[in-house]
């Protein structure tokens, strides 16, 4: 089955919010809302975000791929995984 | 689900092994060697003999390439049968910390120069991480490495660099992008000693671990190659995070060894030593300390052996390995103190080496991150 960019971004966003941001509405969090930068995910955060990908889409991403120009939106995100869903 | 600890007829031979050789080679002179923050190099060399140093490099780089599980039977065994724990640390933090990341994240050029030499005991590697204004808060580096023409120029000091006096290479972490800090900002790079700008400090005078040498480093304005980076630049934070969780893991096997060996002096001692007409052990207020021993001992062991089976197949490995740490270094300070107070008034003796133990134990519940720190990961970790 092909994964979407839509279900990638879905399934994140319904991540962060349960995870990080418990409370907020999913549509307070905007595909383009810095998550690293602005402080949401730190450097834990990010390992646990990372974690979900790979188990969630059976990807593994490398060092340097966890950082903040692959990692800070979910549109980053999502363009991330898609590359290494596609490589697969 | 698998939870039978019984050892295979490998495992007990490994652990026979080191366990033996440990005996043998490395106890003697021990006392000296703390009184007197001694290093030996010939027992580093020794250990290298038996690939100590290398349980974890692949055979092709001359280690012996065992599973983490494996290495952690093989660490364990080394703790319980090794009396001098500045070296049996300082032969992990070598291992850990520097070739596990080299190991992992190095190009094959890399590894071939660098884990033969660190796998045999050639080589003495040291993690460079720390620095005077960061502690904790390991990713504010103000150890920076521009680019220059054909590589890098690192300039910045390091603290608390165990095996810093007497190391032929340095693991370390500068920023090659400081406002991205953790997130894509630090670069990790092997460095030579002999590398022009790098100076190793006089040893630190420490409380405990003392036969494992620790100093400062400085780097002025060195100049390294682009094939010194480790990884990808800007992928060192995540390098170091995960070499923290090895180190979190492996190394705290040293206290399973450790308790292991203070509970069995611990018994024996009580079974001899008589008071009021009696063994010392038939006194309710000794056996009881005793039997918490035993059960940090079994705690502590099943804790690191779990942590141990994740250990590169997932990333909640970071997790795992935060509570194996809090966990080992806090009950082997409350061991240590229990196989003092067992003693009476020869535990604070140096000959009894009980208060060795203790400071020794000590440190631990500091290094690789203290125990707030592990409390601070498992907390993150819970989403809290």
């Amino acid at each position: 089955m092909t994964t979407t960019r839509e279900q990638i971004t879905t399934a994140t966003r319904s991540y962060i919010i349960q995870e990080f941001l418990p409370g907020e509405s999913p549509d307070s969090l905007a595909s383009s809302t810095p998550l690293i930068t602005s402080g949401i995910l730190d450097s834990i955060g990010t390992v646990r975000l990372v974690s979900f990908l790979e188990e969630e889409y059976a990807i593994q991403l490398e060092a340097h791929e966890m950082g903040v120009d692959t990692l800070n939106t979910i549109d980053d995100i999502a363009r991330l995984v898609l590359s290494k869903v596609s490589e697969k | 689900m698998n939870l039978d600890f019984a050892l295979s007829m490998e495992e007990k031979a490994l652990r026979a092994e080191i366990v033996a050789f440990a005996r043998e080679h490395l106890n003697d002179g021990a006392i000296a060697r703390d009184r007197d923050q001694h290093f030996s190099r010939e027992l580093w060399v020794k250990c290298g003999a038996l690939r100590l140093q290398g349980l974890l490099i692949p055979e092709a780089y001359g280690g012996r390439g065992l599973t983490p599980l494996a290495a952690t039977l093989a660490i364990e065994a080394l703790g319980y049968g090794c009396t001098d724990g500045g070296l049996s640390f300082a032969i992990c933090a070598h291992m850990l910390a520097c070739s596990v990341p080299i190991m992992r994240h190095g190009t094959d050029a890399q590894k071939r120069q660098w884990l033969p030499g660190m796998a045999s005991g050639e080589l003495i590697a040291a993690n460079a991480m720390s620095e005077p204004a960061t502690g904790s808060d390991a990713f504010a580096l103000a150890s920076r490495a521009e680019v220059s023409s054909d590589g890098f120029r690192l300039s910045g000091r390091k603290t608390f660099v165990s095996n810093g006096p007497v190391a032929d290479l340095f693991v370390t972490y500068a920023a090659t992008d400081a406002s991205k800090g953790f997130h894509g900002g630090i670069t990790c790079f092997i460095v030579p000693t002999v590398t022009r700008g790098v100076t190793a400090g006089e040893p630190l005078e420490k409380m405990a671990l003392r036969s494992c040498l620790m100093s400062d480093v400085s780097f002025a304005e060195t100049h390294l190659r682009e094939d010194s980076v480790l990884g990808r630049v800007g992928g060192g934070a995540p390098i170091f995070a995960e070499s923290m969780e090895w180190e979190r893991t492996c190394l705290v096997a040293l206290h399973v060894g450790a308790m292991e060996r203070i509970l069995e002096d611990a018994i024996a001692h009580a079974r001899v030593r008589t008071a009021s007409g009696q063994a010392i052990g038939k006194f309710q207020a000794v056996a009881h300390r005793i039997a918490d021993m035993k059960v940090r001992l079994e705690a502590t062991r099943a804790l690191v052996y779990r942590a141990a089976t994740t250990l590169g197949h997932t990333r909640e490995s970071g997790l795992s390995a935060a509570i194996a740490k809090l966990f080992a270094s806090e009950s082997l300070v409350a061991s240590a103190a229990d196989a003092v107070r067992n003693l009476g008034g020869a535990g604070v003796l140096v000959e009894t080496e009980a208060e060795r133990a203790l400071r020794d134990a000590i440190a631990a519940t500091t290094y690789s991150g203290t125990s707030d720190i592990q409390r601070n990961i498992i907390s993150r970790w819970l989403g809290l």
